[in-house]
């Protein structure tokens, strides 16, 4: 019997060596020694804790003992206390791996099963230290693999959004990543901007619109979870919200993690980022497209004027436009009645319109077009202006209008008639220095339909000077936020009588720019001299 | 050589018939205790091992009785062996003083008397 016996102990040594050796695992490993150790002695209850790097052991392998948890922190004294009553040292007493305790023994150990239990220990202690450094390699191994993924996710990104230009395919790229690296079906991808339509990707989610999302999720500023289990995550732009990553619970069993906010942090800046260069790459888009728009409008505008005006004999004429913007509202042109002759009646017109930029152009072109059609039939002005005004007041909103002065001049005779049409009051310079200005009754064209227009008359003398002209010059302003006046413009024109209406056109610009000491420009501004010479 | 354990599972009147056959050893080990477990998980206390044919037991093999006899008794419960042939096994079970602590059925319907008189 005793060889018997003796024949069983070596038995259990070998076995235990292969199998300790063959594994790698620690659980399965302990579970053994249990076992080998409960089925010797043999004991109803047993216990292994193992020292931990940290310090301390811990209980990881409980049998018979409900009063001790595997996972909590090993004390003798609980130990002893949940049944335990025999401890032995994993490895060298002097410095165990860990201990393994028995109870519920029914006799004393006999020495020599001591021995064979110190020797099983012995031979398990350096396996213990390797499944565990294994595990802790293993470990390691697994939060390394996992954030390898994670930037291989963020790369992949970053890459695919670095491509995207438009908002809804920055949501659909982080909205594909979110779903790929958490494995839900279900999210939101929502962002927005001012003056931009907002985005929103949902997939398996409740849809919800703009101000339902935000009612929810609005006070978000950092990530948080759900109480379903899911994620909400900010996307913020120089520390503004500008949208929401709303993520559905993940399979049953996996929670977010430390790591998955890290995740979502990274993922949330970079979509940021992407919408804003969408958004940005937009608004520049849609600003490259309007300054084609005006340029276009304006191109059109400079074929409206003039290119020369007409000569007429014994007359010097010369005007200038300058615009305050691409597109300007002033208008000035020289235009033949029904004769196109140097010595025929001509009409001189300078118009300012409401607005600015393409629909000023428009009405601009509208007025040019009426203009020229009328003159060749129709001579008096009066009639002139109210079919004018009938014709803009009947195609244009009521918030476009023109003001006008139009003036015609008879080359030979120095007669001339006018209508002001709600214009400023033009300005006429006798030859011997008085001033006088021609102004009269009449409401700006298309603005009302009623005829409101009277025709004045007046001559023109040899040396006498005609200024018609936009708001633009008597309103130049300087940086005190004082305007150029009527009064300047007068001495300017005195001073300047002596020249030719080229000459004095240029001073007077000169006058207005020295003046305005290089404050910006508000109005366009549009000047017109008409000299009488013989 | 390559020394398998199967177990074949059975129930009589509540009680878990677990009948093993080849070898309990420390490799087999493992696979035992996960019958036991799950078993007990299933609510079933009373637990009949049928060791008839079994032919070999390693002290680790033995070890996975005394894993689960404290808390069945504990809670009412038990595990009878019954059936043991091989003489290298009820040597074992001899000299390792299970004999004592299970008693040993001669075969399956002697363990479930042993239940049924114990539930009386």
């Amino acid at each position: 019997m005793t060889t018997g016996f003796d024949l069983t102990r070596l038995e259990a040594l070998l076995e235990s060596a292969q199998l300790l050796q063959s594994s790698l695992e620690l659980k399965p490993i302990l579970k053994h020694l249990l076992r080998t150790v409960m089925g010797r002695l043999p004991a109803l209850r047993g216990m292994i804790a193992v020292c931990r790097r940290e310090g301390g052991s811990r209980v990881e392998l409980v049998r018979g003992a409900a009063a001790l948890t595997e996972g909590s922190v090993f004390h003798e004294d609980s130990a002893r206390q949940a049944g335990m009553v025999l401890f032995f040292p994993i490895g060298s007493p002097s410095e165990p791996v860990g201990v393994l305790g028995v109870g519920g023994l029914p006799s004393a150990v006999k020495p020599e099963e001591a021995e064979f239990i110190e020797a099983l220990l012995g031979l398990a202690a350096s396996v213990i230290s390797n499944a565990q450094a294994h595990e802790q390699a293993h470990i390691a191994n697994r939060l390394l693999d996992q954030r390898l993924q994670e930037l291989r996710a963020l790369l992949d990104l970053g890459r695919g959004l670095a491509a995207a230009f438009d908002p809804e395919e920055v949501a659909r790229l982080v909205g594909y990543t979110l779903a790929g690296r958490w494995a839900i079906s279900r999210y939101t991808v929502a962002a927005w901007k001012e003056n931009h339509p907002s985005v929103l990707r949902q997939k398996g989610m409740t849809p919800g619109d703009w101000p339902a999302l935000q009612e929810k999720y609005g006070a978000c500023v950092e990530a948080r979870l759900t109480p379903e289990g899911g994620l909400v995550l900010p996307i913020r732009s120089r520390e503004s919200p500008i949208g929401l990553l709303v993520c559905g619970p993940r399979m049953p069993g996996v929670d977010y993690g430390e790591a998955d906010l890290e995740f979502g942090a990274g993922l949330a800046a970079q979509a940021a980022v992407a919408f804003e260069k969408a958004w940005h790459l937009q608004d520049m888009l849609a600003r490259q497209q309007l300054e084609k728009e005006l340029e276009l409008a304006a191109g059109i505008q400079r074929d409206l004027f003039p290119s020369s005006l007409p000569s007429l004999a014994g007359w010097d004429v010369a005007a200038r436009n300058r615009q305050a913007r691409q597109v300007g509202g002033d208008y000035y042109d020289v235009l033949p009645f029904a004769g196109t002759g140097p010595e025929d009646p001509h009409l001189l017109c300078v118009a300012d319109i409401s607005g600015k930029g393409i629909a000023a152009a428009l009405l601009m072109s509208t007025l040019q077009a009426t203009l020229r059609s009328l003159l060749r039939r129709e001579s008096s002005l009066v009639e002139l202006a109210s079919i004018t005004n009938e014709l803009l007041y009947a195609t244009t909103p009521a918030n476009k209008y023109s003001t006008a002065f139009l003036c015609a001049v008879q080359p030979r005779t120095g007669e001339c008639r006018y209508v002001n049409c709600a214009h400023n009051a033009a300005l006429l310079l006798r030859a011997g220095g008085e001033v006088e200005l021609l102004d009269g009754p009449g409401f700006a064209l298309g603005l009302f339909p009623m005829r409101t227009h009277q025709e004045r008359e007046f001559a023109m003398q040899p040396g006498d000077i005609l200024a018609l002209y936009s708001d633009g010059v008597i309103e130049a302003q300087n940086p005190s936020d004082e305007q150029f006046e009527i009064e300047r413009m007068k001495s300017c024109l005195r001073e300047n009588a002596g020249g030719t209406a080229a000459e004095i056109v240029d001073r007077l610009f000169e006058a207005i720019d020295a003046f305005a000491a290089g404050a910006p420009q508000y109005d366009d501004i549009t000047l017109m001299i008409v000299k009488r010479n013989d | 050589m390559v020394r398998n354990l199967v177990l074949h599972i059975s129930q009589i009147d509540g009680i878990a018939v677990i009948a093993l056959e080849g070898f309990l050893d420390a490799h087999t080990a493992p696979q035992f205790e996960e019958a036991i477990q799950s078993e007990i998980d299933a609510g079933r206390r009373n637990i009949v091992v049928d060791c008839a044919r079994l032919l070999y037991i390693s002290s680790a093999g033995l070890g996975v009785f005394m894993g689960f006899i404290g808390e069945l008794r504990e809670t009412g419960g038990d595990i009878k062996i019954c059936g043991v042939a091989a003489p290298r096994v009820l040597q074992l079970f001899e000299v390792s003083g299970f004999k004592d602590l299970f008693g040993l059925a001669a075969d399956l319907p002697a363990a479930v008397a042993l239940f049924r008189e114990k539930d009386k």
